[in-house]
């Protein structure tokens, strides 16, 4: 069963819940990563290296528009042209009119979250253009017409069987479960494409500011080709990918790959600094990159800066015990995991437009543990939640519920008697329902639709302590 | 105001004010003294090189560590001549042989630094495709089915079994990205321990930064193409080479 990532959230955990294979196939990857993860940073100074990549990134934010202006210059120095975009509408424009002056009716497309968040391939195709997808993750779910569901796995939510029935369907294979037949399909289908293409667009894993490099990393070469094999070249990038030297960048790579998938490199990180000059065999003949703000200037004002050290590696996805139970589609935003719990409300122009994210999380910290820039992701949910009862966007019953529970813990009296008194209601219930409470009156019974509730202890703490304390004097 | 300024200007205000909780107000830059290296290869060349050829078989690349000019040559002629055999006997059609079968995709040969290496694959019957501009149809055409490709590399790492390629002037990008099949071929004197030496070279002799901006493209390769996406089933040659081979030579006996 498919998530409609248009149902209201409630709905869409539901229907990810629903679905047996969904959890199989993102259990099964989500943990194979993560100890691919462990492993690989346990191989080196894996605490060292993520204290130097987070501290190079703060320095990035801390001088963010002169880093921004010398990637610009570096980048115009090289030959590229550079367009800065305020949101979706600018940024799908100013590819769409790229695409159009050169007649390039066929895109090729290299996997970037910076595209699936100004949602490009509809702007293209609703201008008359064909866009393939040439990830195999992302052909793939191209093909079966869905959004990616992990940042750096974008099928992860596919079992191999579902993927055979979508090239049968979609590419007339015979039916076949091996993956290097479907594999080879692939390969030959999007060489296709490759060669016939007018124009390739990626995104940027990370642009260095000294050279004006742009740096995209893939382990199938679909990067290298959509930045080579095309005319044209675009480039769509988030404004904080920004490292200062080259060294810098190695750093991040290495960090990055470790972080993503284990390996210590990705098998290509292309590195493009300019379009092709006279005498030079291939490569672009133009290359646009767009600056994309789209909401990150806003959330550092907001004061979720932090998040914007994200390197995009999806480390907090396979960490995190929600995204394993429910995947990537039931949490509506082009980020999912910790990382889009935080990123998608803010980023959007006003943080209650994705209200539960960021509840969706059970806080245990295993995201933070992950990231291979520590960045605090349980804190700034917190923040988010906070932020979202300042603004009046919590339900009315919550906001009413806490404050009866700020009042009740201010009064020992109270507390105390209260707790007796859900003591004794409870056991009797439970009595009655044979040993734990199957079903509590509203409000309440948003807990009993999915879980038993237990009974409050017969004693409690404080009297146990008492009698405790009691016992001990008489001894 | 442009949008350009209008970002600019936002951010510049927005990092004034003076109780934004990030980023912290005092953030040095890491500096070359203190950023770390990530892996090490330690001993002489030939222990980098049979470093090197460990991780590319770690990452189902396969390797060749020779002595001499001599024996790189001949293993570069017998490599793609067995690879022609390969391919002709996995053909399942009876016109098992055809003309593109003994086409090579590559870089000028006098790069390679293997003297005689041209003239001995012209003997033995490889055609060495050098294109001039592939955004010219023929040219684009004619590469489409070549199933090999040649290149030598800018420098190569030892400690992760990885190689730069680059893409300006006569070497063509496609060489190493195309074909089906890669050879590499790395003189000892461009195998560095690892990555960060390189670099650190580079930038000790003030070339980095013109360097990497000149290069246009370059490209860090790790192994043959793969993915993991049919549900972590690993597959190689998605788009790039399925296989990737490297012949190590000494250069540097004398």
């Amino acid at each position: 069963m498919q998530v409609d990532i248009h149902a209201p959230y409630k709905d869409r955990v539901q229907q990810a819940l629903g679905d047996p294979n969904l959890r199989v196939a993102v259990s099964k990857a989500t943990d194979r990563m993560s100890n691919a993860r462990r492993a690989s940073m346990d191989a080196i100074e894996g605490q060292q290296l993520r204290s130097q990549v987070r501290k190079m990134k703060e320095h990035v934010l801390s001088n963010w528009p002169d880093y921004l202006e010398q990637l610009e210059s570096n980048l115009t120095r090289n030959g590229c042209t550079v367009h800065w975009a305020e949101g979706v509408e600018d940024a799908q424009a100013i590819v769409k009119d790229v695409a159009l002056q050169n007649s390039a009716n066929l895109v090729v497309k290299s996997k970037s979250m910076a595209t699936e968040e100004i949602h490009l391939n509809h702007a293209l195709e609703e201008a008359g253009l064909r866009v393939v997808e040439t990830d195999l993750g992302e052909y793939i779910i191209q093909l079966a017409d869905e959004p990616p569901s992990h940042i750096v796995a974008p099928v992860i939510h596919k079992r191999l069987e579902e993927i055979a029935e979508v090239f049968q369907d979609k590419l007339d294979m015979p039916p076949t479960r091996e993956p290097t037949k479907m594999t080879s399909l692939a390969r030959a289908k999007l060489r296709q494409e490759f060669f016939a293409a007018g124009m390739g667009v990626s995104g940027c894993n990370f642009a260095i500011a000294e050279t004006g490099t742009i740096c995209i990393v893939t382990n199938e070469g679909n990067g290298r080709m959509v930045s080579s094999m095309p005319r044209v070249y675009v480039v769509v990038m988030g404004i904080e990918k920004l490292v200062p030297t080259v060294e810098d960048a190695y750093l991040q790579l290495q960090a990055l790959c470790r972080s993503a998938t284990g390996q210590q490199l990705t098998v290509y990180c292309s590195m493009t600094s300019g379009p092709r000059q006279e005498g030079d065999v291939d490569g672009p003949e133009q290359v646009h990159v767009v600056l994309l703000d789209n909401g990150r200037s806003r959330m550092l004002a907001r004061g979720y800066g932090e998040a914007l050290l994200c390197i995009r590696c999806g480390a907090c996805l396979n960490a995190c015990p929600v995204y394993q139970e429910i995947g990537g589609h039931a949490y509506g935003g082009t980020y999912n995991g910790p990382i889009g719990a935080v990123t998608s409300p803010a980023l959007a122009p006003e943080i209650a437009q994705f209200k539960e994210l960021p509840h969706a999380t059970s806080l245990c910290g295993a995201c933070r543990e992950a990231c291979p820039v520590k960045i605090d992701l349980p804190r700034l949910l917190l923040d988010l939640r906070s932020d979202l009862v300042q603004q009046g966007a919590s339900p009315k019953p919550e906001a009413w519920g806490i404050k009866s529970y700020a009042s009740l813990m201010s009064s020992r009296r109270m507390y105390e008697n209260l707790g007796k008194m859900a003591s004794i209601g409870s056991n009797l219930y439970a009595g009655m329902s044979g040993g734990n409470i199957k079903l509590l009156p509203p409000p309440l019974n948003g807990w009993t639709a999915y879980r038993d509730f237990a009974p409050f202890a017969p004693k409690s703490f404080r009297d146990w302590w008492r009698d405790r304390k009691k016992l001990r004097r008489q001894a | 105001m442009s949008v350009r300024n209008t970002v600019l200007a936002r951010l510049r205000e927005t990092l004034r004010q003076p109780h934004l909780p990030f980023p912290p107000a005092q953030s040095e830059p890491l500096t070359h003294a203190e950023r770390m290296t990530v892996t090490h290869a330690p001993g002489d060349i030939w222990a980098q090189a049979q470093r090197f050829a460990l991780e590319l078989h770690a990452v189902k690349g396969s390797c060749e560590l020779l002595e001499t000019v001599t024996e790189a040559r001949l293993s570069v002629v017998s490599r793609l001549q067995l690879w022609l055999e390969e391919e002709q006997a996995a053909r399942k059609t009876v016109d098992a042989e055809r003309p593109e079968d003994w086409e090579v995709l590559c870089w000028p040969l006098d790069q390679l630094q293997i003297e005689g290496l041209p003239l001995i694959l012209k003997e033995v019957g490889f055609k060495l495709i050098e294109p001039t501009d592939l955004h010219d149809p023929q040219q684009r055409d004619h590469i489409r089915n070549v199933r090999a490709g040649i290149t030598t590399v800018e420098a190569a790492f030892a400690s992760t079994g990885s190689f730069v390629v680059g893409g300006r002037g006569a070497n063509a990008r496609a060489a190493s990205l195309t074909p089906f099949r890669h050879l590499v071929v790395i003189p000892f004197s461009r195998l560095f321990a690892t990555g960060e030496d390189w670099l650190a070279e580079m930038r000790h002799a003030g070339k980095l930064d013109a360097y990497v901006r000149d290069s246009r493209n370059l490209s860090i390769i790790t192994g043959p193409s793969k993915s993991a996406d049919l549900e972590g089933n690993l597959t190689m040659g998605v788009h790039g080479p399925k296989v990737v081979h490297a012949i190590l030579f000494d250069d540097l006996q004398h």
